[in-house]
């Protein structure tokens, strides 16, 4: 099915047979939500973490918001609105109004489905002691989920194997809110406003701060110091060792504009970016640069980058790679240590390119796939260096 | 958040799935649970997702004397609820800690292990065990040792245009006891550090081998032969300084994972030898 091909799917929805028709992209909440007129299902943060559109999937609890429409052919859902109605009321309904465990009631049907789940599916690991854990799934703001965990903690007591079915399911016709599909997707041949262009910063601006990472990376490389600086201190061979990048402009004030790719599993991005030297010391083989650059998909990263060559054992050379790494956007909340990992593996291929580059004068191919963003770590090569490194940092250590 | 527009096709066999996946921008969609967050995020956009839901030759379960194979479609929490899983009893152990049970209703085991992320449990079950990785592409079938296929942060070596197609787990032999720990944030985060740890040992309780496998802690799970450190606190104590190296971030240097990491491993290295022996007949 093509990106902007409206998919016709028939599932059933709290005990009704119903059909929409979403384009792929489009989740399961929003279809319910949006085509179904099913709003009790509720999306906080449309990416996993919080759990407000949680349901149940042929009996089990799931996120809406990690599942498309599509993928729900056939399947058996289970939303809020089919637990119980106003007249009758679950009993783990009624248990959450008498514990108290609704302020807001924003995270209320996320937290019946996951509770609803947990006592039908897993009633042995519902006790007090594991409860809270359990419930940790989904996030409340308001209440301090003591109310919350008295009223799972009071339903397990009166149905210790297993609580009752969901009340409201028959069938019935559901009514859409009239939006329908056109509304949510553009019209096939328009450009989507998000595939414009990121557009290059225009000033170099030197972070401040803490950084998100700090990355340092000591590589033993086998060329003299003299050939590693000719590499290192030429921009265009400096760029060409880096993988995924790519200089495409040469701008006054030992400024220049680039492109860098990464891929990484499914996560892609493409920097468009501008980088300056600020410091240069051909004596002490020293080079200090800063570079920022942003991603289509709104991703902001800077980077103080400080390389220093020394002499190494049997007339070698020792580089040293350490960078400030600052991200922000949607890079930032995906990071964990993740970020100054990949950069650490990065500056490793920079470094074993760097001595090839030196050895042989040519400009290195470290585009390993095509087409631009590069596969960090595919191949021996990186693996190679990355044992060198660890048995370099192992010597370190020991001295 | 919405994942940029993609083409979606739902092949019933395997040869279709490799056929989409060949030359193209696409990929694999199993559980979703990693993926869609990283197309909500706009951190990817494939041209094409191929959901593999729908290849029935994909969801075998089954357990022999030597292997546990879980094919790429068991979710899971069909792993973690079958009588399959008994025969890996590190299994038992680690699901809980996968998330949570509304992701593992939908995550697929082998979807954990090609996601490769750093911090998972499963791939360093794989890797404490020394499972083997079945992996299909256009020019024929493949099987990589867990110790070959994680390559790097969410990278591994399937290539793009092939599929994990199941993973073997080698059953518990008698004399063998495991240990699990990580501290996370809150429970069903990824840990900031883990450890899963084998220990064997003869009928007079007499350790034959240890593994351990830290995760969180690198940008692949690392496995050692840790025979020689089971009582040797300061020698558990240098393995940290050396397989430890992920980067600090605001949740803990590099130092604090060290300390994680060393108590982790003594602890869960203890426990193995504790449950060792118990099971030994
Ligand atoms: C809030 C949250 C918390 C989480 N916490 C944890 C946690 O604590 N521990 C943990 O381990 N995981 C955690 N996860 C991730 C979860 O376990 C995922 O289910 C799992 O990592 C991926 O499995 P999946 O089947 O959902 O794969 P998908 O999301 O469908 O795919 C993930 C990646 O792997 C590729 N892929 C999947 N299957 C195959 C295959 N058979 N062959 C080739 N490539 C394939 C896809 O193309 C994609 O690149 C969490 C997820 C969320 C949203
Ligand atoms: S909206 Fe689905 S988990 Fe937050
Ligand atoms: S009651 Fe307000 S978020 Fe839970």
């Amino acid at each position: 099915m093509e990106a902007h091909e409206l998919v016709d799917v028939a599932f059933s929805v709290n005990g009704s047979s119903v059909s929409v028709s979403v384009p792929p992209r489009m989740h399961l909440a929003d279809a319910l939500r949006e085509q179904l007129g099913l709003t009790g299902t509720h999306l906080g943060c449309e990416h996993g973490v919080c759990g407000m559109c949680t349901i149940l999937v042929d009996g089990d609890a799931a996120r809406a918001c990690l599942l498309f429409a599509v993928q729900c052919e056939g399947a058996e859902i289970v939303t809020v609105e089919g637990l119980g109605s106003p007249e009758r009321q679950h009993p783990l309904q009624e248990a959450f109004s008498h514990h108290h465990g609704l302020q807001c009631g924003f995270c209320t049907p996320g937290m019946l489905m996951s509770s609803y789940d947990l006592l039908a599916n897993a009633p042995d690991h519902a006790g007090d002691d594991e409860l809270p854990e359990q419930m940790s799934g989904v996030l409340c703001r308001c209440t301090g989920y003591r109310g919350i965990l008295a009223a799972v903690s009071d339903v397990h007591g009166t149905h210790p194997d297993g609580v009752p079915g969901p009340r409201n399911c028959a069938t019935r016709t559901l009514v859409g809110r009239g939006s329908g599909p056109a509304s949510s997707q553009a019209p096939s041949g328009d450009v989507p406003a998000d595939e414009v262009r990121a557009a290059a910063p225009a000033e170099v601006r030197i972070p401040t701060g803490a950084p998100s990472a700090t990355v340092l990376v000591t590589s033993e490389l086998r060329s003299p110091i003299a050939a590693v600086w000719e590499v290192v201190s030429d921009v265009s061979r400096l760029v060409a060792c880096l993988p995924g990048a790519e200089l495409t402009e040469t701008l006054p004030g030992d400024r220049y504009r680039g492109r860098a790719g990464v891929a990484l599993g499914p996560v892609k991005l493409s920097f468009e970016g501008l980088a300056q030297i600020l410091d240069r010391d051909a004596d002490a083989h020293r080079i200090r640069l800063v570079g920022q650059g942003r991603d289509t998909g709104g991703s902001a990263t800077q980077a103080d980058i400080r390389l220093h060559a020394e002499p190494g054992p049997d007339g070698g050379t020792v580089l040293r790679a350490e960078a400030d790494l600052f991200l922000s956007g949607r890079i930032a909340q995906f990071g964990r240590a993740l970020a100054g990992d990949v950069s650490r593996r990065l500056f490793e291929q920079f470094a074993s390119a760097v001595d090839e580059s030196a050895r042989t004068g040519a400009v290195p191919d470290v585009r390993v796939a095509a087409p631009s963003p590069v596969r960090i770590a595919a191949g021996a090569v990186a693996d190679a260096v990355r044992r060198r490194v660890r048995a370099l940092r192992a010597r370190l250590r020991r001295r | 958040m919405k994942a940029a527009p993609f083409a979606y096709v739902r092949p019933g066999s395997l040869d279709d799935v490799l056929a989409e996946l060949a030359g193209g921008d696409a990929k694999v969609l199993a559980g979703g649970q990693s993926l869609v967050p990283v197309l909500a995020m706009r951190l990817g956009r494939p041209a094409t997702l191929v959901d593999i839901g729908s290849v029935a030759s994909l969801g075998d379960l089954a357990v022999t004397d030597d292997v546990l194979r879980v094919g790429a479609t068991v979710r899971q929490r069909r792993l973690e609820r079958s009588d399959e899983a008994r025969a890996v009893p590190l299994i038992g152990m680690v699901m809980p800690f996968v998330g949570h049970r509304e992701l593992r209703s939908r995550g697929t085991v082998c979807g954990s292990i090609a996601h490769a992320d750093p911090s998972a449990e499963l791939p360093a079950v794989a890797s404490c065990l020394g499972a083997t990785i079945e992996v299909a592409g256009t020019g024929g079938r493949r099987r990589v040792p867990a110790a070959e296929f994680f390559a790097g942060a969410m990278t591994t070596a399937a290539t793009a245009e092939e599929v994990v197609t199941g993973v073997e787990f080698p059953v518990a032999r008698p004399g063998e006891g495991y240990g699990f720990g990580e501290i996370a944030r809150r429970h069903g985060d990824f840990a900031l550090a883990g450890v899963v740890t084998r220990v064997r040992v003869d009928d007079d309780g007499t350790v034959l081998d240890a593994r351990l496998t830290g995760f969180g802690i690198s940008d692949t799970p690392v496995t050692r032969d840790v025979t020689a450190l089971l009582d040797d606190e300061s020698g558990i104590r240098d393995l940290a300084a050396d397989v430890v190296d992920t980067g600090g971030d605001t949740h803990g240097s590099t130092g604090y994972r060290r300390r994680l990491f060393t108590v982790l491993a003594t602890r869960e290295l203890q426990r193995a030898r504790r449950n060792a022996r118990k099971e030994r007949p």
